[in-house]
């Protein structure tokens, strides 16, 4: 009897166009608003979780302080103290690459007016390991001609932006003085000058490793001389050795470090996501739920179409009641008819809200300039598309209820006098 | 006991803040194969007793039976039922669902009784055929003519193949020729299928295909003559 139902209301549908098309309109605006946001939100994920695994890999974590994520600051990394060589001998531990920063006086090359130049700047220690083990971490830097990278072994070298080799007076093959913890100094050659980039990017997520043009990059190995003391670190990345769980050794180097006294917490690429689904889980939430609102307009509209479509056919349903039709019969057909009008809604809204959400990544791909061929990827849920049209549907077949029933309990004699 | 037994029956309903006594105590036995008009000013009570009649309605007091069951006492679901099997109504105004094409609206009772897909069709064609729309199935009833609109609906009638058919100002709505085809046809139906028709009518001319005329004034039996 469904689908003789379904027939009877496909044709009072299309028997009113305008009016149904309307109601229509209403449920794929309300749908086409949700859909699109969370879609958007998803490429969002996608796009951020891509970043994090393009880092990551399957088989690195990084040490960070303790409250990095939970403190929920501006994304800035917090110094910590770390005991490289006892992080090195955790079990599994492949490789470590540490970030260390300072600020030390500088003295360059001299100037014009025959003095030297110097000053306070910021100073990043380096270790070698992330040009070889940890690619990923370090953006691909180019060097004014002649220059070159840290490498390994390297010790007293020094690599400058091109702003802070101006200032400082120095180029490729020169040196300089950086003056340590009390009394200690280092007479540094400079291996390198970083160009100058086009445009002013800086590389979000490795915590400033990229070519910051007011930095100079030192290797790790220096900077245990001039500070030995190891309570400047910004970021440790490790790798593990193939055979290890990522998980079990985070924790053992937690564990490890913790013990020795440092406030640090070992952080995957899974804790990293887990905190990108928190953060986005709500943005999106807080987003489906603006776009709800639009979604009860609509169905609001569906209910004003309902009422008038049953108040129109009152008469036709004192006649399906004098011809033998039931209260629920009369009642499928009216939420059949609502429900037809939420899942055509529903249909066409799902496919306007992803074309909305592939217009919005092909016209950030194109014109906002990700840096580091970061895109957006254009994400079509199936699981989303799925809830979407059976809740249309519902949505549909709830506006209904309420006319439908009162179409359902019209006393027959009553339907049929009515003009 | 007839095919129809009122003994009784009276009928009260409320109209804004006055209570309306339809029907005033009415006895009333129709036998099967009968065709009966009922007929009587505006306000006698015919379409109340139209009503009661074809289990659209239960009295107020007294018991209305049809073919032995007290429709009082019927449950709503079981009056649908019975009244889609066993009563067939054909209206002044035709009543026909302005959105389905001839052949849907005959089919139309079939679906509420849960009658399959190829034998409502079938059927719903070979009364089409009878009442002389054989070509006509597709069309909806705002490209029928007035004729045309009421043969459907008489093949409506007679689609579960009920005891009775009951026709409320059948010619009420339509030119004298029109209307005394459409009152032959009904007869001849009624005949060759051995129904049993009830007509509420003003027309004297309807009410002379009936075997028996029964008047109502004020909710009463004024008086009935038999024909022939």
């Amino acid at each position: 009897m469904v689908s003789e139902f379904l027939r009877l209301a496909a044709q009072s549908i299309l028997h009113r166009k305008l009016r149904s098309f309307l109601a229509v309109l209403g449920v794929m605006i309300g749908i086409a608003a949700v859909v699109g946001l969370i879609s958007i939100g998803l490429s969002l994920e996608g796009m951020m979780k891509g970043q994090v695994s393009k880092v990551f890999g399957v088989d690195t974590f990084v040490i960070m302080e303790e409250d990095t994520f939970t403190r929920g600051h501006g994304g800035g990394a917090t110094q910590f103290a770390l005991d490289l060589p006892t992080l090195q001998r955790v079990e599994g531990v492949k490789a470590v690459a540490a970030i260390r920063q300072r600020t030390a006086f500088v003295q360059g090359g001299t100037g014009a007016d025959g003095k030297a130049a110097q000053g306070f700047f910021p100073v990043m220690g380096i270790s070698p390991e992330f040009s070889t083990e940890f690619k990923a971490f370090a953006p691909e830097t180019e060097f004014e001609p002649g220059g070159r990278d840290i490498e390994e072994g390297d010790v007293d070298v020094v690599v400058l932006g091109a702003e802070l080799a101006e200032r400082l007076n120095v180029a490729v093959g020169d040196s300089l003085l950086i003056a340590g913890e009390k009394t200690s100094e280092m007479t540094m050659s400079v291996i390198g000058i970083l160009k100058a980039s086009d445009e002013d990017e800086s590389q979000g997520f490795s915590g400033g490793i990229g070519a910051t043009e007011d930095t100079m990059y030192i290797p790790n190995a220096a900077m245990d001389q001039l500070w030995p003391e190891g309570n400047d670190y910004l970021v440790t990345a490790v790798k593990i050795l193939p055979g290890f769980k990522v998980d079990d050794v985070a924790d053992r180097a937690e564990t490890a470090l913790k013990a020795e006294g440092s406030r640090v917490a070992a952080v995957t690429s899974g804790d990293i996501n887990d905190f990108i689904d928190t953060l986005l889980g709500s943005i999106s939430v807080f987003l489906a739920g603006l776009a709800g609102i639009s979604l009860i307009v609509g169905g609001v509209g569906v209910m004003n179409t309902m009422f008038t479509s049953v108040l129109e056919r009152t008469k036709d349903i004192g006649v399906m009641k004098a011809v033998g039709a039931k209260n629920r019969h009369v009642l499928s057909i009216f939420l059949i008819e609502s429900g037809l009008i939420g899942l055509v809604g529903g249909a066409i809204g799902t496919v306007a809200g992803l074309l909305l959400s592939a217009a919005a990544c092909w016209a950030i791909n194109t014109f906002a300039n990700l840096p580091g061929g970061v895109t957006f990827p254009f994400v079509v849920s199936p699981g989303l598309i799925l809830v979407t049209l059976l809740s249309s549907f519902l949505i549909g077949a709830l506006s209904g209820l309420w006319p439908a029933r009162r179409g359902a309990r019209m006393a027959v004699v009553d339907a049929l006098r009515y003009e | 006991m007839g095919l129809l037994h009122l003994e009784g029956v009276t009928k009260d309903y409320a109209l804004g803040k006055t209570v309306v006594h339809a029907l005033r105590g009415l006895d009333l036995a129709i036998e099967k194969g009968e065709i009966v008009a009922i007929m009587g000013p505006s306000g006698s009570g015919k379409s109340t007793l139209m009503h009661i009649l074809g289990a659209l309605d239960t009295p107020s007091e007294g018991s209305a039976s049809l073919e032995g069951h007290d429709v009082g006492r019927l449950g709503e679901d079981e009056l649908v039922t019975l009244r889609g099997k066993k009563v067939g109504f054909v209206f002044q105004t035709f009543n026909l669902i302005q959105t389905l094409t001839a052949q849907q609206n005959v089919e139309l009772p079939m679906i509420f009784l849960g009658v399959g897909r190829r034998e409502r069709a079938e059927r719903a064609r070979s009364l089409l055929e009878k009442v002389g729309l054989g070509e006509r199935v597709k069309h909806r009833p705002n490209e029928l003519s007035g004729g045309e609109r009421q043969r459907v609906a008489i093949a409506r009638a007679l689609a579960n193949n009920p005891e009775i058919i009951l026709a409320d100002e059948p010619t009420g709505n339509l030119d004298s020729e029109t209307g005394a085809t459409i009152l032959d046809l009904l007869k001849r139906l009624c005949a060759d299928e051995g129904k049993t028709m009830i007509l509420i009518t003003h027309d004297p001319d309807a009410a002379a295909i009936a075997g028996r005329i029964i008047r109502l004034r004020d909710g009463r039996v004024l008086e009935e003559v038999r024909h022939g």
